[in-house]
């Protein structure tokens, strides 16, 4: 199976370790990713904000870029949506690039859900070191995948450690892309909700599946000087297999 | 009409968002009302129907989708079937209409009070104020709109629609406006407004209500409501009129079930209302109770351009309120935020939809230029929907409209633009993310982890600046994901 690793610009440019960790994991599950070089943005920002031309034009770019491979995969939630319930409809019905489209729908997948569903990787036998309490936040873009709440029981299964329950797990963490800068103030509302709600499982790890929520909670966190650390369900699973140094304090030990 | 729900246009919703992320009671109640009312509906779904609960929401969609596409041929069916029942019909191609079709009945009947059952049609169609204008006293007997009443407030929610008051506030309104004792007991508190309305309801000359569901078989009309207000306003007064979007029309009793089931699950987590009250025909001879005459005013009001339209899905909304429940912007901006009869995720692309349906060509979106662009897209409205109405769906399309008119901010299409002919070229598009990265190395706050080196810009550019406002904006510094895959002995693809 050839399967090709879909970076996201958020990611390369913001959450490099994210990526790394993904590499590290697929091959410990007996995959090696390839990296399409020509892969750039999949266009969810231009649909998002009304310049659905654009993202067709990105989205047509993209699925010739990973035509070759069996199957893709990003660990990045609200991505891995856009490829796989908007693109389609970014084309008229019968075209060539609906097709196109369509194709690349059914293969593409979120990290956890490509090991869980393509892979059938039994968490269980992933036997992982248990690290510090961790608690685990979902992007929104996974319910369109029917995969929202499936990351902190994959990575408790894995034996990440402790991961505790997030109260309102399922609200919004207010990112939304570029609403975070047209409603900031709403934005922040919902982040310093999202946060309170982390701050009160004890956890320092939050474990977030879309790089834009990751950036948006750590930026809040950050700027009020509240010591998180954040990290994706990649770097997670990575870190309890002994792929990546554990870097929260004590190495990571619980 | 309030200015809350119906504000000078366009509407800037930007400060009353901001105020209300600011008002700590609005954000107290608004929440905390919100979340347990989305709780407790997961949980009254789950325990009724678990699995099945997806099946019924489609058995639902479909059924309403139907009713939709047979619209006219429903409409003539309860129109012989309700007339034969003995009820006047009236059609009303537009809200004005409607409430001047209202008027003329009232002065048929000399009519100067009125009591008047919850509805969100007379709120859209502005009932209230087209009565008192014409010296109809008019009483809302739903208790949270009779509050809203004597406090001159606006409902913000379709279901609770003073979501956004608590118990003190109601207390003191009482004093103030019916000379009440002070008292925050919510059953003392209902008992005084209870013997306010009793004898009003027997004095009124003219009932007023909306409805949940027109049977077109029974030519019928089904209202739902947790008080009884509805049974005591069509119960007293020798005249009523229910006023009732013409989406409202399903086949009859037979397609009814499913609706009952979700709808107040859906939009208070009750297995039904309290009360379910059918109302077919006025008093009939022998009868004791019921009105003497029965009027239907059948409202259009943009409805026949929504059904016309690529959002004719709209026209499925069975104002169950569970999209405002379950939204993340809607708790923390509250229903005034919205600056429209219906707040929340329906609101925001009906509201537009409407005015659009009803005006001349975009009316709808210059008027209200931010209502689709104040959502997350997280997904939740139609996750709650009963009628599964893709809201997010509808979003993006009206967030495209309003590009396409330039109602949107010109600096954030330009970075998009530039963001995407990038994109086309990878080469520069990396050169890009390499310089973002070095951009934040030169000018951000450094700090080194073992997570990797990052920066932290503190003030961004741009649309970054609403960014920067309340957050930083971290990066990963040092080696890129690129070169370290490049590196690697095994690397593949890169190529």
């Amino acid at each position: 199976m050839r399967v090709a690793l879909f970076t996201t610009c958020l990611a390369e440019a913001l959450a490099p370790r994210a990526l790394k960790a993904t590499v590290l994991v697929l091959e410990h599950c007996g995959v090696a990713p390839e990296v399409p070089l020509a892969q750039t943005c999949c266009g969810q920002p231009m649909l998002s904000n009304g310049l659905p031309a654009d993202a067709a034009t990105l989205a047509r770019r993209m699925c010739a870029v990973v035509a070759p491979y069996d199957a893709v995969v990003t660990p990045s939630g609200s991505c891995a949506s856009m490829v796989r319930e908007k693109y389609a409809g970014l084309f008229d019905a019968g075209s060539a690039d609906r097709a196109a489209a369509e194709a690349l729908a059914v293969k593409t997948y979120e990290l956890i859900e490509f090991l869980e569903m393509r892979l059938g990787v039994d968490p269980s036998s992933l036997k992982g070191r248990p690290s510090a309490p961790l608690t685990c936040h979902d992007a929104c873009h996974l319910r369109g995948l029917h995969r929202h709440g499936c990351t902190a029981p994959f990575l408790s299964r894995a034996g990440c450690g402790e991961v505790r329950e997030l109260p309102d797990m399922a609200q919004c963490c207010g990112f939304g892309g570029m609403f975070s800068t047209q409603f900031p103030e709403v934005s922040t509302a919902l982040g310093d909700e999202k946060l309170a709600h982390v701050a009160s499982t004890g956890a320092g790890t939050l474990v977030a599946s879309d790089t834009g929520c990751a950036a948006h909670l750590a930026g809040l966190a950050h700027r009020k000087g509240v010591a998180l650390r954040v990290i994706s369900p990649a770097e997670a699973l990575a870190e309890s297999l002994g792929l990546l140094e554990n870097a929260a304090p004590n190495g990571g030990k619980p | 009409m309030n200015p809350l729900i119906a504000p000078q246009l366009p509407f800037d919703m930007k400060p009353r968002a901001r105020e209300a992320v600011r008002d700590l009671k609005l954000q107290q109640f608004v929440g905390n009302a919100t979340h347990l009312k989305d709780t407790q509906r997961g949980g009254i779904f789950d325990r009724d129907f678990g699995a099945e609960y997806d099946e019924l929401r489609t058995v639902a969609r479909d059924t309403k989708q139907y009713a939709l596409d047979h619209l006219d041929e429903l409409l003539e069916r309860f129109i012989a079937n309700a007339e034969a029942s003995g009820a006047h019909i009236h059609a009303a191609a537009t809200g004005r209409e409607a409430c001047a079709i209202a008027l003329d009945i009232a002065r048929a009947h000399n009519a100067t009070s009125c009591v008047k059952s919850k509805s969100m049609i007379t709120e859209e169609i502005g009932l209230l104020p087209a009565f008192e204008a014409a010296g109809i006293k008019t009483l809302e007997t739903d208790l949270g709109e009779f509050i809203l009443q004597i406090d001159g407030d606006a409902p913000s929610h379709i279901v609770t629609p003073m979501i956004h008051k608590d118990r003190v506030a109601t207390a003191k309104s009482f004093v103030r406006e019916l000379g009440a004792r002070y008292t925050e007991d919510p059953e003392e508190l209902t008992k005084i407004a209870r013997e306010h309305m009793r004898g009003l309801y027997r004095s009124a000359d003219i009932g007023v209500s909306g409805a949940n569901f027109l049977l077109a078989d029974e030519g019928s009309a089904v209202i739902c409501t947790n008080e009884g207000n509805f049974d005591l306003s069509v119960g007293g007064p020798p005249v009523h009129i229910v006023f009732v979007g013409i989406e409202k029309l399903i086949r009859g009793a037979r397609d009814l079930a499913p609706f009952l089931k979700l709808l107040a699950r859906s939009g208070t987590a009750q297995p039904l209302t309290i009360y379910t009250s059918v109302v077919r025909g006025p008093r009939r001879a022998g009868e004791h109770g019921g009105p003497k005459e029965l009027h239907f005013v059948l409202v259009d009001a943009g409805r026949s351009g929504v059904l016309a339209s690529e959002k004719r899905d709209l026209l499925r909304c069975i104002r169950c309120g569970a999209c405002l429940n379950a939204c993340p912007v809607y708790r923390k901006v509250g229903g005034h935020s919205y600056g429209s009869v219906y707040a929340g995720p329906i609101g925001a692309v009906l509201t537009p939809e409407l005015e659009r349906a009803q005006g001349n060509a975009d009316a709808g979106l210059s008027n209200y230029p931010d209502l689709p662009r104040a959502s997350s897209l997280c997904g939740a409205c139609y996750e709650a929907c009963p009628v599964k109405i893709d809201i997010p769906k509808f979003l993006l399309h009206d967030r495209a409209r309003l590009r396409e008119r330039g109602l949107s901010p010109a600096s954030e299409e330009s970075v998009l633009r530039i963001w995407r002919w990038l994109a086309e070229r990878p080469a520069l598009f990396r050169l890009a993310i390499g310089a973002a990265r070095l951009h934040a190395r030169m000018l951000g706050q450094r700090e080194v982890t073992q997570d990797g080196d990052r920066a932290w810009l503190t003030r961004a550019p741009g649309p970054g600046a609403g960014w920067t406002a309340t957050r930083d904006l971290g990066f990963a510094t040092g080696e890129s994901f690129r070169e370290w895959f490049a590196t690697r002995d095994n690397a593949r693809g890169v190529r």
